[in-house]
C-alpha cells in the first residue's frame, strides 16, 4: 500500500438506498475511500449528492427502514462495523468514532446542562465515576477554547451561543480519544467570523490530538484551507479524489471543473460573469446506468449516457491514493479516455 | 463603473432607527429595546447595486424590511424615489409599492403553496392594476420568459418546481409591476453553489434590461464582490464601513471589514497556505445591551481607551468611503498615509475630538 500507513478507516462500495412508496432512492452509490492516520479528508458536494447519507450510513445512524445499506464494507481497523451487532456498533460511536453535527441549536439536548453532555460519553464508555468524568469534561471545554469551562458545566444549551455551542459539540465528540472525527458540515450555521474559530480551532487540536478527520461540506473555500485530500461526489457516487493542492490546480472531471469556476472569490481577479452550471441536479431514482452528470456536462458524448464511469486513476497510484477521476472523457487530452 | 452614471439618488436614509420593545414582568412593562437598526444613514444611487454585509443578528435584514416600510420605524427617514415613505398614509403607501419590491430569501416559505406560478406572479397585478385576465397572463408569460421559467408551468404549484426556479418565480413577482427599487434580502442563501451562480446571473441581466437598483443583502462576501457597485459592512445596527467594492476588498479600512474579510476562506489552497487571519475573539454582543462607545470594541483587536468611551461617526475618509472608527483619520489629517493603527492616530483623535 502505497505510503506504508494502515487507513484508520477504509469503507469498500458502500452503497445505500431509502425504500420509498414511490421505489428505490439510490442516495450511497458504491462509495469507497480510505482515511489514513491524522488524515482530513474534506468531502464536497451539493445537497443531495450524498455526502451526509454515506457519513451515516457507516456508523449505523440512519433509520432503518427506510434506509438500507445493501452492499459494502465498513472497516475500522480490522473489524467490519457494517457487520457487528448492534450493542457493539454502540461501543464504536462516540469511542471510536466522534460525529459532529451542522446545526449545533438542534443536536444538544434543551433540558440537560451541557456539562451532563459532555460527560455523557465518559461515563458510557470509559468507566469513570462522575467525579473523574467532571474533571475530564472540565478539560475538554478548555481544550475547545470555552472560557470558565468549570462554571459553565452547569449552564444549558440555550445560554451559549452558536460558536459555542458547536465547541460543546467539538468537546463532546472528543470525548473519549477517537480514531476518526466526522464532522458533517460543522461550519455551515455559524458565521464567517465564528466559522474562523471553529477552523483555527480544529486546526490547532489535530496538531495536538492527532486523529482523522471527515470534513463534509459544501463550500470550496473551507476545503481549501483545511483538507489534505479532498473527495468530490455528485449524485451519490464519488466523481473525483484528489490531494487538495492538486484538486484545485488540475481538476479533471467536468463537474468539479465547473463548481470552481462557478464560486467567486473574495480576492484576485473578478470575473465580469459568474459561469453557471445550467440544469439540476440529478434526481437519483434507479440504479444509475448512465453517468449522473451527463444532462448538465458541456463533454458528454454517447458513452455517458450508456455506462456509469468507473474511477480510473491518473497517475502510477492505485484508485485512492493519487487523483482519481470517474470520467469518460480525459481533461488532459480534451477527447473520450 | 460609478463614475460613469449620473449619480442620482433612488433611496436616501436618514438616520433610521429600529427597535423593538422587550417587555418584561407581569405587567409586561416597557424595559427596554433591542436596537436592531441604531441610526443608520446611507443613499443608493439610480441603477447601482448596494451590498448589505454583516454577520447574523447584525440587522442587516432588518434594513431590508424598513426600508419598504415591511416595519413601522421608530425614528428616521428613507426617501425613495422623492416620497419620505416613513411619513406616507397606507394608502399613499398602497400606490407606492410598485416602485418597491423584495424578493425574499426562502423561496419556499414566501410563495403560497395552494397558489399556481401565474396566481402567484399575477397577484401584484391583481391588487394594482385594472386589467382584463388576458392581459395579466400576457403580463404573466411575459415576466416568466424574462426570468427563464417555461411557460408551461404556469399552472403547476410551488412544491412543483426546485429551488432556484422557485427563486425565480419569486423574482418574476417582484418584476411585475415594473419596480425601480428591489430589496434582495439573501436571495441565494438557500440554493446550493451551482444554482447561485444561475440567479445572480439573471439577477445582474434583469437590472440591465430594465435599469432596477438593487439593495443586495448577504452574508456571503464572495458573491457580493460580484454583484454589488458599493458595499455597507454592518456590525451590531450600525455601519462600519460604506466603501466602494474594489477599494473594499483590496484594502478595507475599519477594523470589523478587515476582520471580515480575512475570515473568508479562498478557494484556492496556495494562497490559504499563506493568508494571515485575523480571528476575532468572542461573540457579538447582545443588541439589546450594546457597549458602550464603539459598539465593536469589546472584539476589537485594535482598540484604544477613546473606543470604548465616544461612538464614532460615520465619516467620509477618503473619497466616496465613509467608515466609522476613531482609529481611520481622513488623509488631509494623516501624517503617516497608509498606517491605521498606533499612536499618531490616537493623537489625531484627540485633535479632533474639540470640533465636536
Amino acid at each position: 500500500m502505497p505510503d506504508g500507513a494502515k487507513p484508520v478507516l477504509d469503507v469498500r462500495g458502500l452503497q445505500t438506498v431509502f425504500r420509498t412508496r414511490g421505489g428505490d432512492v439510490h442516495a450511497v452509490n458504491s462509495v469507497s475511500f480510505h482515511l489514513k492516520p491524522g488524515e482530513l479528508l474534506g468531502v464536497v458536494g451539493e445537497s443531495g449528492s450524498g455526502k451526509s447519507v454515506t457519513m451515516m450510513s457507516l456508523i449505523g445512524l440512519l433509520p432503518m427502514p427506510p434506509a438500507e445499506v445493501r452492499a459494502g464494507e465498513v472497516l475500522l481497523g480490522d473489524v467490519d462495523i457494517l457487520k457487528i451487532t448492534p450493542e457493539q456498533l454502540r461501543d464504536v460511536r462516540g469511542r471510536r468514532i466522534g460525529f459532529v453535527f451542522q446545526d449545533p441549536m438542534t443536536s444538544l439536548n434543551p433540558v440537560f446542562t451541557v456539562g451532563n453532555q459532555v460527560m455523557e460519553p465518559l461515563l458510557r464508555h470509559m468507566n469513570m465515576d462522575k467525579k473523574q468524568a467532571f474533571a475530564r469534561a472540565v478539560e475538554l471545554m478548555e481544550l475547545v477554547g470555552i472560557p470558565d469551562a468549570t462554571r459553565r458545566m452547569k449552564d444549558y444549551p440555550h445560554q451559549f451561543s452558536g460558536g459555542m455551542r458547536q465547541r460543546v459539540m467539538i468537546a463532546i465528540a472528543l470525548a473519549c480519544d477517537p480514531e476518526v472525527l466526522i464532522a458533517d458540515e460543522p461550519t455551515t450555521a455559524l458565521d464567517v467570523t465564528i466559522q474562523a474559530q471553529i477552523i483555527e480551532l480544529v486546526k490547532d487540536l489535530r496538531t495536538k490530538l492527532g486523529m482523522a478527520i471527515v470534513w463534509i461540506t459544501h463550500d470550496l473555500g473551507v476545503i481549501a484551507g483545511i483538507a489534505d485530500r479532498v473527495m468530490v461526489m455528485y449524485g451519490g457516487q464519488v466523481v473525483e479524489q484528489a490531494p487538495v493542492k492538486e484538486l484545485f490546480a488540475n481538476p479533471q472531471h467536468p463537474y468539479t471543473r465547473a463548481l470552481l469556476k462557478t464560486i467567486p472569490s473574495v480576492s484576485g481577479q473578478r470575473e465580469a460573469r459568474l459561469k453557471v452550471i445550467e440544469g439540476q441536479p440529478p434526481i437519483l431514482g434507479a440504479a444509475p446506468t448512465a453517468c449522473p452528470f451527463k444532462p448538465r456536462c458541456g463533454h458528454a458524448f454517447d458513452r455517458c449516457g450508456n455506462e456509469n464511469p468507473q474511477r480510473r486513476a491518473l497517475g502510477a497510484d492505485p484508485v485512492g491514493y493519487g487523483h482519481d477521476v470517474a470520467c469518460h472523457w480525459d481533461a488532459r487530452t480534451g477527447g473520450p479516455v | 463603473m460609478l463614475d460613469a452614471k449620473p449619480a442620482k439618488p433612488l433611496v436616501t436614509v436618514k438616520d433610521l432607527k429600529m427597535y423593538f420593545p422587550i417587555h418584561t414582568g407581569l405587567f409586561r412593562r416597557h424595559t427596554g429595546d433591542v436596537k436592531a437598526v441604531d441610526g443608520l444613514s446611507f443613499t443608493i444611487f439610480e441603477g447601482e447595486t448596494l451590498g448589505l454585509v454583516g454577520e447574523s443578528g447584525c440587522g442587516k435584514s432588518t434594513v431590508g424590511r424598513a426600508l419598504l416600510r415591511l416595519y413601522e420605524l421608530t425614528s428616521g427617514s428613507v426617501t425613495i424615489d422623492g416620497d419620505d415613505i416613513a411619513t406616507l398614509s397606507s394608502e399613499e403607501l398602497r400606490l407606492k409599492r410598485p416602485a418597491m419590491q423584495m424578493v425574499f430569501q426562502d423561496p419556499q416559505a414566501s410563495l403560497n403553496p395552494r397558489m399556481t406560478v401565474a396566481a402567484i406572479i399575477g397577484e401584484p397585478l391583481d391588487e394594482h392594476t385594472d386589467w382584463n385576465a388576458e392581459k395579466k397572463l400576457a403580463r404573466v408569460y411575459e415576466l416568466m420568459d424574462a426570468v427563464g421559467l417555461n411557460r408551461a408551468f404556469a399552472n403547476r404549484y410551488p412544491h412543483a418546481f426546485s429551488g432556484g426556479q422557485r427563486q425565480r418565480i419569486g423574482i418574476a413577482r417582484a418584476l411585475a409591476l415594473n419596480p425601480k427599487f428591489i430589496v434582495c434580502d439573501e436571495p441565494i442563501a438557500a440554493l446550493d453553489v451551482s444554482i447561485q451562480a444561475q440567479v445572480v446571473n439573471l439577477l445582474e441581466d434583469l437590472q440591465e434590461k430594465m435599469g432596477l437598483t438593487y439593495l443586495f443583502i448577504s452574508h456571503d462576501l464572495s458573491m457580493v464582490r460580484h454583484i454589488a457597485d458599493r458595499v455597507a459592512v454592518m456590525y451590531l445596527g450600525r455601519i462600519a464601513e460604506l466603501s466602494p467594492r474594489e477599494p473594499l476588498y483590496a484594502d478595507p479600512l475599519h477594523p470589523y471589514a478587515k476582520a471580515l474579510l480575512s475570515a473568508v476562506p479562498d478557494p484556492d489552497p496556495e494562497t490559504e497556505g499563506k493568508r494571515q487571519r485575523i480571528i476575532l475573539q468572542g461573540d457579538v454582543p447582545s443588541p439589546s445591551n450594546p457597549p458602550k462607545g464603539c459598539n465593536f470594541c469589546t472584539r476589537c483587536p485594535e482598540v484604544i481607551p477613546i473606543c470604548r468611551e465616544v461612538k464614532p461617526e460615520l465619516a467620509e475618509v477618503r473619497p466616496g468611503r465613509f467608515v466609522a472608527c476613531h482609529l481611520v483619520t481622513p488623509d488631509n489629517q494623516k501624517a503617516a498615509p497608509g498606517s491605521t493603527g498606533g499612536p499618531e492616530a490616537t493623537e489625531h483623535n484627540q485633535q479632533g475630538e474639540p470640533k465636536k
